[in-house]
């Protein structure tokens, strides 16, 4: 019988049995190109699986024994899938002897000759297989049907599973109805899935005023995204906001009353806030800023450096401040004097500030590149002098030191 | 870098109102977004009214993040802008420009500066003095300027066209050639045997 399927190693022309092989290698033979895990319900190629999707009562037997499909029209009442507890039981018992011949003759594995579901074929079910030995079983511990969780069960009523409980958000069965943690957990994030995507689908009609184009159709991951002011509802895409406000203070503007105030109402804001969506409401808008905030107060503060730098936001500071046990703070319970800014002079120092605020601002860049290399360079080394007993601010130690 | 799609996006919107704004904005050269010509019709009720000012604009690499520049063309006698040079004294164009602005709105603000003189924060000192001391004159000089430099372009237009139309050109092209380059006969003439 199984000579009567088209060989699908010999089709790519890789049969190596030739003669002996025990499928057809004649061209007119149909193969066998049904998807034995669509059978068990669990091909994860879906749609674009190469092989045919074939439901098992229909293709009870092809899927392993391999004879025609036309000649197979069992009926049967319970859904059985071949080829499953029989080949995980029987079938490894069976292989050992036929891996070492395969192996010698390097051929590619096939299915023994007979197919081992045939010698002994229990009619249980792969997904219910072990459940079927066990006396107590709880329908909690049940799974539930995964087709009705994905929208639609073939079966219908007929269906051998649980099916879950509707779902009013996302209609799909996919609610346990004896697993309440897992229900509300489903319902709560599945809301919160729907009302994301409501906001982005508001959000895609939203144009930047400063760049003209709508932000969700900017070319890249990282402009797609909206410079939420914390003061007015305007709306700007990230970059565009960011690059007006860190304008330099040389191009005429007013830091404070130009640059840090919204482009079109002149409502001076703080901050800006990332967001991949736009909002509808004052809550939803609280609710992306305190994420955002809750999320850079996760991250330790360049600026405060564990308890030895200074940060020039204090106790404001979005970013978090550890102090770590030796370090300045943590001896002296107050921050290390302030180290000198060379480029900066005391009537810019509210500039300054509000440039890293500016830096601060842009959490996601947030990288060794903020602080001056230069500075840091140089003031460490100067640290580490004073640790070994060198006197920087002594040009004549330095020559000492030198010669 | 400038931000040649936004520029691009903002001539589309301006040629779409013309109608409505008489605000008109377009390329000096083929070469190039940066360097722009911008037309504005004189407010009714002033004695501007009437004439047709040319703006010349040129864009900063940093547009739109900063201000255009703008520079009157066309002689106009008003106490904001400069009989000599064209500059314009508009606080948008300097410290208080916001990248919400656009061509249109700024000229739009030039426009709306014609209509009020703002005497007390002068560009040109002795058409500031004219207007709070001799009012009348001010009307007068500025109407004659009008007159002499903001209408030559309009003035025997149709000969220039009929001319140009007679040379083969499609009449609408001729027209719309002309208004671009201010009346002048001549650069429309290159300009329509140059595309």
């Amino acid at each position: 019988m199984p000579k009567r399927v088209f060989c699908k190693f010999f089709a790519h022309g890789a049969c190596l049995k030739g003669e002996h092989c025990e499928y057809s290698h004649d061209w007119k033979d149909p193969p066998n190109n049904i998807c034995t895990f669509y059978q068990k319900g669990l091909c994860a190629y879906g749609s674009r699986c190469r092989y045919q999707h074939v439901k098992a009562e229909r293709a009870q037997s092809s899927a392993s024994s391999s004879s025609i499909i036309s000649q197979q029209f069992v009926v049967s009442d319970s859904i059985s899938l071949p080829h499953s507890s029989s080949t995980s039981s029987k079938g490894i018992a069976f292989i050992p002897g036929a891996v070492s011949e395969l192996s010698a003759l390097s051929r590619p594995f096939v299915l023994p000759k007979p197919p081992a579901w045939k010698q002994e074929y229990e009619q249980s079910d792969f997904l219910d297989g072990g459940d079927v030995g066990e006396t107590s079983v709880t329908p909690a511990d049940l799974p539930i049907c995964s087709f009705a969780a994905a929208g639609d069960c073939p079966r219908g009523e007929k269906c051998p599973h649980v099916h879950g409980d509707l779902c009013p958000t996302c209609g799909k069965h996919c609610l346990h109805p004896f697993r309440p943690d897992e229900k509300e957990e489903h319902l709560r994030t599945c809301n919160k899935k729907h009302k994301h995507l409501e906001a982005l689908k508001h959000s895609q009609e939203i144009e930047c005023s400063v760049c003209l184009e709508r932000v969700l159709l900017k070319p890249t991951a990282a402009e797609r995204k909206f410079g939420l002011m914390s003061e007015c509802d305007h709306p700007f895409c990230i970059s565009c906001i960011r690059n007006w406000r860190s304008s330099s203070p040389t191009s005429g503007f007013d830091v404070n009353s130009a640059l840090r105030a919204c482009p079109i109402c002149r409502k001076l804001s703080y901050f800006v806030v990332p967001s991949v969506v736009w909002y509808t409401s004052k809550e939803e808008k609280q609710e992306i800023v305190n994420s955002y905030m809750a999320k850079l107060k996760s991250i330790d503060c360049k600026h405060f450096d564990f308890g030895n730098g200074n940060c020039p936001f204090g106790t404001s500071c979005f970013y978090r401040h550890t102090v770590k046990p030796g370090s300045y703070v943590w001896k002296h319970h107050r921050p290390p004097p302030r180290r000198p800014t060379p480029r900066r002079s005391n009537v810019v120092e509210m500039d300054a500030l509000l440039d890293m605020f500016e830096h601060l601002e842009g959490m996601e860049c947030y990288s060794p590149e903020d602080l001056d290399s230069e500075d840091t360079n140089t003031w460490e080394m100067g640290l580490l002098f004073s640790l070994m007993g060198f006197d920087t601010s002594d040009s004549s130690s330095d020559e000492e030191f030198i010669f | 870098m400038m931000d040649f799609a936004r520029v691009q996006k903002e001539l589309q919107e301006c040629s779409k109102d013309i109608e409505g704004s008489g605000i008109r904005v377009t390329p000096k050269t083929d070469a190039t977004l940066a360097r722009l010509v911008g037309t504005i019709p004189g407010p009714i009720g002033t004695p501007y009214e009437g004439g047709t000012f040319q703006i010349d604009i040129n864009l900063p690499d940093g547009y739109p993040f900063e201000p255009p520049k703008m520079q009157f063309a066309t002689k106009v006698w008003h106490p904001n802008i400069s009989s000599q040079s064209g500059a314009i004294c508009l606080d948008i164009l300097k410290d208080q420009w916001s990248p919400a602005l656009t061509l249109k709105t700024a000229l739009l603000s030039v426009q709306a500066l014609l209509s009020a003189p703002q005497p007390d924060d002068p560009q040109d000192a002795v058409v500031a003095q004219q207007y709070l001391k001799d009012y009348q004159t001010f009307v007068g000089t500025a109407r004659y300027w009008t007159e002499s430099f903001a209408k030559i372009s309009s003035l025997g237009v149709e000969e220039k066209v009929q001319k140009l139309v007679e040379m083969g050109f499609p009449e609408a092209l001729v027209r719309g050639t002309l208004e671009s380059v201010g009346g002048d006969e001549n650069l429309a003439l290159e300009k329509l045997c140059s595309g």
